[in-house]
């Protein structure tokens, strides 16, 4: 029953219209069309800028065509037909104008609509009177849209969820967001039916062989996308197909080498001494991208080029996610126009539509990614044929190495995995929330549902029983005196009654992604952006920092908004975001090991990067070693700071951090003894007061797999990751939230501290659903028992060197200047503090 | 718990409690601050499910530390209660009609908004700004634009308000950040009773002294 495409009525139509623009339907773009009409879901496999949001959009318009053959220019106000989810607000302004622009040149009827943060609410009262036939959503503003009351009418016609850069959702809580948002829809779609006859009310119970919806995914090329098909499909309870678009363009990567290695520091100063180096190339070139990796150093980058060359004024800008959202909105507008010529920008520009001016793009630091340094490279070079040309600049010498990784890489097509995250207690409570404050919920039905997504599968009843204790009773209480109110229910159902707290609840949906983050304005007005509210509160009036490019002083801090001035200091502190860390890639990391054995071989065929850094390596060699690849080489070394001992695994941030936890317990064992300790890519460090009990007798027994699983825990409870991961679950959870306008007082008595929350629930309330997941966060994936069992086995098969260089090394010079600590101690905390020092005032 | 360790003013002798509190043994007066007694339950009340556990053993720190001490009296600087009233703030009240015998002094604090009559029901003396003992005096923030109404008679201040914390380093790049009292030469911050409660960090000067809890024991510093 399967229509032909190619002799329906809609396709004929799109392929006239594209005729009339000299273009023709891609390959991979027909299959999508004809497993649309066919009400089939699936993944498109596409890089941006060829063709993906047509793959879909299209596909959508020719089956509502085929549906509607005569008639299809008149029909207007057909209800939602297609939900596109897009993971960026400023997506939705470009893909609702190219949509537009199609719908009208068909003469259709067609609206397009746009929901997120910034829509206003005449707009939004609009689209509940009339849907628009596509809406373009946010994850978030699609769950503020489930808490709307009588919301399932709005969704009786629809026909296709799309999920677009659905590469990038997965693996975050947002991506948990859209599979939960699917699993309603999905239900809310089948009850349509069966009241409305299409299908037979038994078929509620069964797997639905055509449920009539579809669902597509879009995404770049990621190492799993067969499991980013499953994770989407899985509330329909059918495989879907895969379409690949197999347009993968030719990559060049040139590094931009300092003219003397021996003199290019060794870590942490942000590739600006290379900046003069990139001036020509900006010069060159049509439109450049600078990508830095955080915010705080593209603040610095942006500083810097101004500096050097003062004639790129006006036409260089600067572009993250802290900035004002109309700046970022006139700064992509001047994009596409050709008006800019250099952005320095960091992963906000990473995702969408294609900026054609686009030349050449430059990546300052390690991109810690073969997948991401791709995306970035993708950004340049448009025409179909053209080479995509992306310039690595190093921001330490030892970057050279992963330049060399990232090349090889890419030659052989290595490229990461997204995993999906499996059982968030907190998106499921806050979605649980969101159901409660429209129709309120019956938990057996919705128990259901959430069990068909892939996320939740394996939640077992009692643990949901558990979760809805929680959003009901508040968990255990003394029972005559629990004031706890929050979800109640009435008539079968489970729902939150209190208006306030619903819309509290409604503003508290958007968070997910901004922890605490507070809005910077001028005293004068004017919206500067948002800051870390960490941030802020280091600061004193007064006292200077740079946000968007500007030197900024602030003068108070007002309820949730920092008041400034501009500042004529000289000095002003660079705000130095969370998050701005990305761990290296478990692939990447393996390429930097095969590189390093290059390296340490004398390997004769190198690359221009490797013979670079000889000189460097002669020095590591003088002062320590060069490990190759069946080697793990240990540097003792004791410096003012205290007793070091280096390992250098080369497997990434977040393995080094898992490891340096268990050697640190481990070694903690033999005697009471505190460690700090920092880890970056290449290795880890442990730094301690005391000599540290490691050498040739006992470092096999410290390395060993035996009895991991059970150091693994202890390690993760006596440190602080598990700490530092409820930051983000507390927000989510809807433990913590800003005060609404009005209520300053009272919301002040409702404030504390993620940090605050996680003491008392580990001192009272040891079970606590939310301090379990962040248990089990660090577990699943940072501590993954199989990866560093693994990674142990190998070290049992390799040689272990335990070096004692004087000073100290080009291997552990990065890791050494690392900021971020942990610590880890088997001593008496008042020993402890009997040892350390206050810090007087002055 | 350890024992507590003697601080001198004035020739008198203040306790200092690894429990938050001191104890003022010529009067038999026990002095804490920030109780912030009906924390959990407004937080429970908004739906924020604060374990009730925390207001349970702060109530009992509170009687251990009355019985052990064997005082007759407590002096709270302030912040007794959180917020408005809720059933936590209720089963307080049952709990102080067990134990009528200690007399209760509260000299008000920024969070003790509940009516006076609260406070009189459940027995607890009301003082607006602040109570002298002999040289000493007793308010909810010690450096305030307020003035003292009568600087002359005393000359020692203890204050609550700014639930201080210290943050000490040392050797390895170790730091450590924890509850204190904190004393000058003039008046003594005490820590909040409240263990829900965060951490202001002071920064002692030359000649302060410094006690800081650790959970179970004391250190002095200074």
């Amino acid at each position: 029953m399967n229509l032909s495409l190619k002799a329906s009525a809609g396709y004929n139509v799109v392929v006239n219209w594209l005729s009339t623009k000299s273009r023709q339907p891609f390959i991979f773009q027909q299959q999508t069309w004809q497993y649309i009409i066919n009400g089939e879901s699936g993944l498109v496999n596409a890089p941006t800028g060829c063709g993906k949001t047509f793959s879909v959009f299209l596909g959508t318009l020719i089956d509502f065509i085929n549906n509607n053959p005569d008639d299809y220019t008149l029909k207007k106000n057909n209800g939602i037909q297609l939900i596109w989810i897009t993971p960026l607000r400023a997506l939705a302004k470009d893909i609702g104008r190219a949509m537009e622009e199609v719908i009208g040149e068909l003469s259709m009827k067609w609206k397009i609509g746009i929901r997120n943060g910034d829509t206003d609410t005449a707009e939004r009262a609009r689209q509940k009177r009339q849907m628009p036939e596509v809406l373009i959503i946010t994850p978030e503003s699609l769950h503020l849209l489930l808490a709307q009351k009588g919301y399932p009418a709005l969704f009786s016609s629809l026909k296709i969820i799309a999920v677009d850069e659905w590469h990038e959702l997965l693996g975050s809580k947002r991506g948990v967001q859209v599979e939960l948002a699917i699993s309603r829809l999905v239900a809310v779609k089948k009850k349509y039916a069966i009241d409305n006859g299409q299908l037979a009310s038994k078929e509620i119970q069964l797997p639905i062989a055509h449920c009539p919806l579809s669902i597509w995914g879009i995404s770049a090329t990621i190492g799993n996308l067969d499991e980013a098909k499953e994770v989407l499909m899985y509330p329909l309870q059918k495989p879907g197909v895969i379409v690949k678009a197999n347009m993968d363009k030719l990559i060049e990567v040139e590094s931009i080498f300092p003219d003397e290695i021996e003199k290019y520091p060794w870590a942490g100063h942000l590739g600006i001494k290379l900046a003069h180096k990139i001036i020509p190339i900006i010069l060159q070139s049509k439109t450049t991208l600078i990508f830095i990796n955080t915010r705080g150093m593209s603040e610095m980058w942006y500083q810097t080029l101004l500096t050097l060359c003062p004639e790129l004024a006006g036409s260089i800008a600067l572009h993250h996610g802290s900035i004002d959202m109309e700046l970022r909105t006139w700064i992509e507008d001047n994009l596409h126009r050709g008006n800019l010529k250099a952005v320095v920008c960091t992963a906000s520009l990473d995702l969408g539509v294609d900026f054609r001016p686009v030349e050449t793009v430059i990546q300052v630091g390690s991109p810690k990614g073969v997948a991401r340094f791709l995306q970035r490279a993708g950004r340049s070079g448009h025409s179909p044929d053209a080479i995509s040309k992306i310039y690595f600049l190093p921001t330490h010498s030892l970057e050279l190495m992963e330049a060399a990784a990232l090349k090889s890489a890419i030659k052989e097509n290595v490229i990461e995995s997204r995993e999906p995250k499996l059982l968030c207690y907190d998106v499921l409570i806050q979605y649980l929330d969101t159901l409660a404050i429209s129709d309120g919920f019956d938990p057996s039905t919705i128990y259901k549902e959430i069990i068909s997504t892939y996320c939740y599968k394996d939640l077992i009843i009692d643990e949901w029983e558990n979760i809805i204790h929680f959003i009901t009773e508040g968990g255990n209480a003394l029972q005559q005196y629990n004031d706890f109110k929050k979800v109640e229910e009435e008539d079968d159902l489970l729902k939150i009654k209190s208006r306030k707290m619903a819309m509290r609840h409604r503003m508290h949906i958007g968070t997910i992604v901004s922890a605490s983050m507070m809005k910077v304005k001028f005293l004068s007005g004017g919206y500067v952006g948002v800051i870390e509210e960490y941030f802020i509160s280091r600061l004193e009036p007064g006292d200077a920092f740079t946000l968007a490019g500007r030197n900024l002083e602030l003068l108070m801090v007002k309820e949730m908004t920092a008041i400034v001035k501009t500042s004529s200091k000289k000095k002003s502190k660079i705000p130095s975001w969370e998050g701005g860390r990305m761990p290296l890639s478990a692939n990447l990391g393996k390429k930097l090991r095969e590189t390093l054995n290059q390296l340490a071989m004398g390997n004769r065929q190198r690359v221009n990067e490797l013979t670079k850094l000889d000189p460097l390596f002669a020095l590591q060699q003088q002062l320590s070693h060069v490990p190759k690849e069946n080697e793990l080489l240990i540097e003792q070394i004791e410096t003012d700071d205290g007793f070091h001992l280096f390992v250098y695994p080369f497997e990434g941030r977040l393995v080094h951090e898992a490891m340096a936890a268990i050697l640190a317990y481990r070694i903690s064992r033999i005697r009471p003894i505190t460690f700090s300790f920092a880890m970056n890519d290449y290795g880890f460090e442990l730094l301690s007061d005391q000599p540290i009990p490691v050498d040739d007798t006992n470092v096999y027994e410290l390395f060993s797999p035996e009895d991991l699983l059970n150091d693994i825990q202890r390690s993760v409870n006596s440190t602080e990751m598990a700490r530092r991961k409820f930051r983000d679950i507390a927000v989510i959870g809807g433990l913590i939230f800003q005060g609404m306008p009005g209520e300053k007082k009272k919301a002040r008595h409702l404030q504390a501290s993620a940090s605050l929350f996680f003491n008392v629930f580990s001192e009272y309330d040891p079970n606590n659903l939310l301090l379990r997941q962040s248990y089990n966060e660090v577990l699943e994936q940072q501590m993954e028992e199989a990866r560093l069992r693994d990674m142990l086995e190998r070290i049992q098969q390799s040689k272990i060197i335990i070096t004692f260089p004087g000073k100290l090394t080009p291997f552990c010079f990065p890791v050494k200047v690392d900021s971020m600590r942990e610590d880890l101690s088997s001593e008496k905390l008042e020993d402890r503090v009997r040892r350390m020092q206050l810090d007087l005032k002055g | 718990m350890r024992n507590p360790i003697p601080h001198i003013i004035h020739n008198n002798t203040f306790w200092v409690s690894p429990d938050r509190c001191l104890f003022w043994e010529e009067q038999n007066i026990l002095i804490l601050a920030d109780m912030h007694l009906g924390k959990s339950g407004h937080f429970r009340k908004a739906g924020i499910p604060i374990p009730q556990d925390v207001q349970k053993a702060d109530l009992q720190r509170l009687i251990t530390q009355l019985l052990f001490f064997k005082a007759d009296r407590v002096i709270i600087v302030g912040d007794f209660t959180h917020s408005t009233s809720n059933k936590e703030l209720e089963l307080f009240k049952k709990w102080r009609n067990d134990f009528p015998l200690f007399r209760f002094d509260l000299v008000k604090g920024n969070h003790d908004i509940l009516e006076d009559h609260w406070y009189i029901e459940t027995g607890i003396i009301l003082h607006k700004k602040e109570l002298v003992i002999n040289d000493f005096c007793f308010r909810h923030e010690a450096i305030n634009t307020d003035p003292l109404e009568n600087p002359s008679c005393a000359s020692f201040t203890f204050s609550g308000h700014v639930h201080p914390g210290i943050h000490i380093s040392g050797r390895g790049k170790q730091a450590l950040r924890l509850p204190c009292f904190y004393f000058t030469r003039e008046h003594c911050i005490l820590p909040a009773f409240s263990k829900f409660t965060g951490t202001y960090r002071v920064k002692p000067k030359k000649g302060e002294v410094i006690y800081m809890i650790t959970g179970t024991d004391l250190v002095r510093k200074g």
